[in-house]
C-alpha cells in the first residue's frame, strides 16, 4: 500500500487547517485532535516499503515503453536514470523514526489538552503542522522538498512559542526567527549552488553523478555549496553557535510543546546530516569538521546546563548537549558510529520527552521553574518522581536503559576508530549529565519545602503520568531490546555507506 | 542593454532604502527594488515567477511594511 | 565605435550578491527592527535571483512549449525550468515569514514603545510593568 506514504504528511496537514477552521469550538478540536494524533503514529505501522512519485513520474529508466519510445542518446544517458518527480522514500528506519515522532506528539497533544484549561486551537494547528513538516523532511529524498518544509517547521515552532504565554516568549520568537532568516536563504543559496553544479536537487541523482564522476567532486563551487549547507545544518540542530538560541526556545515554550519541539529538532538534525553524509563525505576533513562541533556541542551543553537555575534551561542544555553524541556518529563515519548515532537520536527523542513532561507537571503544580523556589514536591506524587528519576538515569546512561546501549555503542565505535579521546570526553560528559540531573532532581523534589511554596493544583493530571510511565516503558524496552531499534538503522546505514 | 539598467536602479534601490530615515519611505523603496527584481526575472526569461514577483515583492511586501510602520512609528530614532 | 557588451548572467549574479551582502549588513548591523526585516527580505531576493539566473540560456527563449514548435528546437534553446519551479515557492515562503516577524514587532512595540533591538533584545531593559497585552494570536499564513 504504497498510498499511505503521502498520506502521512498530508493528514496532519489536512488536520490542522481544520482545526484553526475550528478554532473556537473546544470540544471539537479537541476529539479531532486526539483522534489525528492516534492515526499519525498508526500509518507508519500499516505502511508498505517502497517509494513514491508524486504525480507518478518514475525515472525513464522504470518505464520501458516510454524508454523504448525515445532516441538513443536520451535512453543510453544517465538521464534516463534521473528523477523527474519529488521523492518519497519509505523504509523501516523512516517507519522507526515517524512511529517514535508520531508516539511523543500524542503524548504531548494529550498532555497539552490535560494540562491546559482552554483548548488552544493554534497551538494544536502549530503541532501537526510541525509534525506534516519534520515527517516530511525525514521522508523525501529531494534536497529543496526539504528546504520548503524546514522553513514550514521553523515557523511552527516560532508560532508554539508565541501561543505558551511565558515571560519574554515574543523576544525569543524574534529572535530565532532573525537567526533563522539569515540561516535559511543561506541553507537556500548552498541549495542553488548544489543545483548549478548537479543540475538536480534529487538526492540520489547527485549521489550517482558525483560516484560516476560526471562532476568535479573537488571543485570550488562543492565546497562552497557543503559551506553553506552545513552552516543551514548548524542553525537547524542548534548545534554551537546556536545552542543559547535552541535552548532558549524550549525553555520558552511550555514543557509539554518543548517535547515536541526537541523531537522536531533532532530529527531535522538526523535528516539534514544524513544528506549531508551521503552527498558530502568524500571531502577532506569532512570527519573533523563534524567532530569538532559535535564535541563543542557536547561541552558547551553541559557546561551551560550546570549553571541553570531554571530548569527548563537546563533541560534545554542538556538536549542541546545530547545532540553531540549523534553528531560524533556521524562524524566517525563507520557502520558502527552511524547505527550507534542514529539509535542515540531514537533514545534522546523519547527521554527528553519524558523529562520535559515530567518536569512540566512541576511547572503544573507551582507555576514556578526557579530550582532555588521549589522543594519537597516528593510528597505530592512519589510514583511520578520515581519515574522522572529513572527517566534521568536513561538520559545520563545508566544501565538497563536504552541511553546506556546507544551511549556504550558510541563509546566503543570510537575507540575502535582509534579515537579513545573522544571515549574519554563522551563518559565525562555523560557522569556531568549524571550530576546535574540530580543536582536539579534533588532540589525539586528532595530539599526541604521552602515556606513560600504555595502549590497551584493540588495534583498532577492523569494523562501526563500515564505518558511519562508509556514513555519510560519504552525506554526500558528499548534497553533491554536494543536490537528492535538498532536492525533497522543498522540496515538502513549499510546502504548509505 | 535595459537589463543592466534596470540591476544598477534596483541596486542603487536597495542601498537607499537601508539609508532612509523615514520608515515608510524606505517601504515604499522596497516596492521599487521588488518590481525591479520582477523585470530582471523576466528578462532571465522565467516569466511565471516574474508574475508572482511582481504581486508579492512590488505590492504585497511594501503593503505589509507599510502597515507595520503605520501601526508602530514612522521615524527611526537612531 | 567601440563593442561593449556585459554578459546578462554574470551581471545578475553580481546583482544578486550585492543584494546579499547589503541585506546581510542590514540584517546584521542595523539597529531598527523594521530595517533588519527589510535586510532579511533583500537576503531573501538574492537567493532567488541566483537561482533563477543559473536557469538562464545566453539567446534562449521562455520555457513554454507551443503547439507547432519543434521539440528538438525547443529542448536546445530553451532556459532551464527547474529553478523556476523552485523560486516560486521560496518567493511564498519569504514573504509569510516576513509577516510573521512584522507581526511579532508590532506586538513588541506595543510592550516596549520602541523599534530598536538594543532595547527589545539587549540586557538593559527598561522596566516597564508586563501587562497583559499580549493576547491575541498572530498567526503567519503558511500557505505553501
Amino acid at each position: 500500500m504504497n498510498e499511505f506514504i503521502p498520506l502521512m504528511v498530508i493528514i496532519p496537514i489536512v488536520c490542522a487547517l481544520l482545526l484553526n477552521l475550528l478554532h473556537k469550538k473546544d470540544n471539537s478540536t479537541k476529539i479531532i485532535a486526539i483522534i489525528v494524533a492516534i492515526i499519525v503514529p498508526i500509518i507508519p505501522l500499516i505502511a508498505n516499503y517502497g517509494l513514491h512519485y508524486f504525480g507518478g513520474h518514475a525515472p525513464l529508466i522504470a518505464n520501458s515503453t516510454l524508454l523504448s519510445s525515445l532516441p538513443a542518446e536520451i535512453a543510453n544517458s544517465t538521464l534516463a536514470s534521473f528523477h523527474p518527480a519529488i521523492t518519497y522514500s519509505f523504509e523501516a528506519f523512516q517507519k522507526l523514526f515517524i512511529f517514535i515522532l508520531g508516539i511523543v506528539a500524542f503524548f504531548a497533544i494529550f498532555t497539552s489538552l490535560s494540562e491546559t484549561k482552554r483548548t488552544s486551537g493554534p497551538l494544536m494547528f502549530l503541532m501537526f503542522m510541525g509534525i506534516a513538516a519534520v515527517t516530511a523532511i525525514l521522508l523525501t529524498d529531494d534536497i529543496f522538498h526539504m528546504y520548503v518544509f524546514f522553513e514550514i517547521a521553523a515557523l511552527a515552532q516560532t508560532g508554539i512559542i508565541l501561543t505558551s504565554n511565558t515571560e519574554d516568549n515574543y523576544e525569543t520568537a524574534l529572535k530565532y526567527l532573525i537567526v533563522g532568516s539569515i540561516g535559511g536563504p543561506l541553507l537556500l543559496l548552498g541549495i542553488g549552488f548544489v543545483l548549478g553544479v548537479f543540475g538536480s536537487v534529487n538526492i540520489t541523482d547527485i549521489v550517482y553523478s558525483i560516484s560516476n564522476g560526471i562532476v568535479d567532486p573537488l571543485s570550488p563551487t562543492v565546497l562552497l555549496a557543503f559551506g553553506l549547507i552545513f552552516f543551514g545544518w548548524l542553525y537547524a540542530s542548534g548545534l554551537p553557535p546556536f545552542h543559547t538560541i535552541k535552548s532558549s526556545i524550549y525553555s520558552k515554550a511550555l514543557p509539554h510543546s518543548a517535547a515536541l519541539l526537541q523531537g522536531f529538532t533532532v530529527i531535522t538534525f538526523i535528516a539534514i546530516g544524513i544528506v549531508i553524509f551521503r552527498i558530502f563525505s568524500y571531502l577532506p576533513y569532512f570527519k573533523t569538521l563534524i567532530i569538532i562541533f559535535s564535541l563543542l556541542a557536547m561541552i558547551l551543553g553541559i557546561t551551560m546546563a550546570i549553571m541553570q537555575t531554571d530548569f527548563r534551561r537546563m533541560l534545554g542544555f542538556l538536549a542541546v548537549g545530547e545532540l553531540g553524541y549523534i553528531g560524533l556518529g556521524f562524524g566517525l563515519g563507520t557502520h558502527l558510529s552511524i547505527t550507534a548515532g542514529l539509535f542515540q537520536a531514537a533514545n534522546e527523542i523519547i527521554i527528553t520527552a519524558l523529562l520535559f513532561i515530567g518536569f512540566g507537571t512541576v511547572m503544573y503544580l507551582t507555576n514556578t521553574s526557579n530550582t532555588n523556589k521549589l522543594g519537597g514536591l516528593l510528597s505530592v506524587n512519589p510514583k511520578l518522581a520515581i519515574m522522572v528519576l529513572i527517566g534521568g538515569f536513561a538520559m545520563a546512561g545508566v544501565p538497563p536503559l536504552n541511553g546506556f546501549q546507544s551511549k556504550l555503542m558510541i563509546i566503543q565505535a570510537s575507540l575502535d576508530s582509534g579515537f579513545p579521546e573522544i571515549s574519554i570526553i563522551a563518559i565525562l560528559v555523560s557522569i556531568a549529565t549524571f550530576m546535574t540531573f540530580v543536582k536539579a532532581f534533588h532540589s525539586v523534589y528532595l530539599k526541604p519545602k521552602p515556606k513560600d511554596l504555595k502549590l497551584v493544583n493540588s495534583s498532577v493530571p492523569k494523562p501526563a503520568i500515564i505518558s511519562i510511565a508509556i514513555l519510560l516503558l519504552i525506554c526500558i524496552i528499548l534497553g533491554i531490546f536494543p536490537q528492535i531499534a538498532t536492525d533497522p538503522i543498522s540496515q538502513f546505514v549499510g546502504g548509505l555507506i | 542593454m535595459i537589463e543592466i539598467v534596470v540591476m544598477v536602479v534596483a541596486v542603487l534601490g536597495c542601498i537607499l532604502t537601508i539609508m532612509q530615515r523615514d520608515l515608510l519611505k524606505a517601504a515604499i523603496l522596497t516596492g521599487i527594488t521588488g518590481a525591479c527584481v520582477a523585470f530582471l526575472f523576466q528578462f532571465l526569461l522565467a516569466s511565471d515567477v516574474a508574475l508572482t514577483q511582481a504581486v508579492v515583492g512590488a505590492a504585497i511586501v511594501p503593503v505589509f511594511l507599510a502597515l507595520a510602520v503605520y501601526k508602530t512609528q514612522r521615524m527611526d530614532d537612531q | 565605435m567601440i563593442e561593449f557588451t556585459i554578459d546578462t548572467q554574470l551581471a545578475a549574479l553580481f546583482t544578486s550578491a550585492a543584494f546579499i551582502v547589503i541585506g546581510l549588513f542590514a540584517a546584521i548591523f542595523l539597529d531598527n527592527i523594521i530595517k533588519k526585516i527589510i535586510g532579511i527580505a533583500f537576503i531573501e531576493e538574492g537567493a532567488n535571483l541566483f537561482i533563477v539566473t543559473l536557469g538562464y540560456k545566453q539567446g534562449g527563449i521562455v520555457p513554454i512549449f507551443l503547439p507547432g514548435m519543434n521539440a528538438e528546437w525547443f529542448a536546445a534553446n530553451s532556459a532551464y525550468p527547474l529553478p523556476h519551479a523552485l523560486v516560486l515557492t521560496s518567493i511564498v515562503i519569504g514573504a509569510s515569514t516576513l509577516a510573521v516577524m512584522l507581526a511579532i514587532a508590532m506586538v513588541l512595540y506595543r510592550k516596549y514603545g520602541s523599534l530598536s533591538t538594543a532595547v527589545i533584545l539587549g540586557d538593559k531593559k527598561p522596566d516597564i510593568i508586563k501587562s497583559g497585552v499580549i493576547d491575541s494570536n498572530e498567526k503567519g499564513d503558511k500557505n505553501e
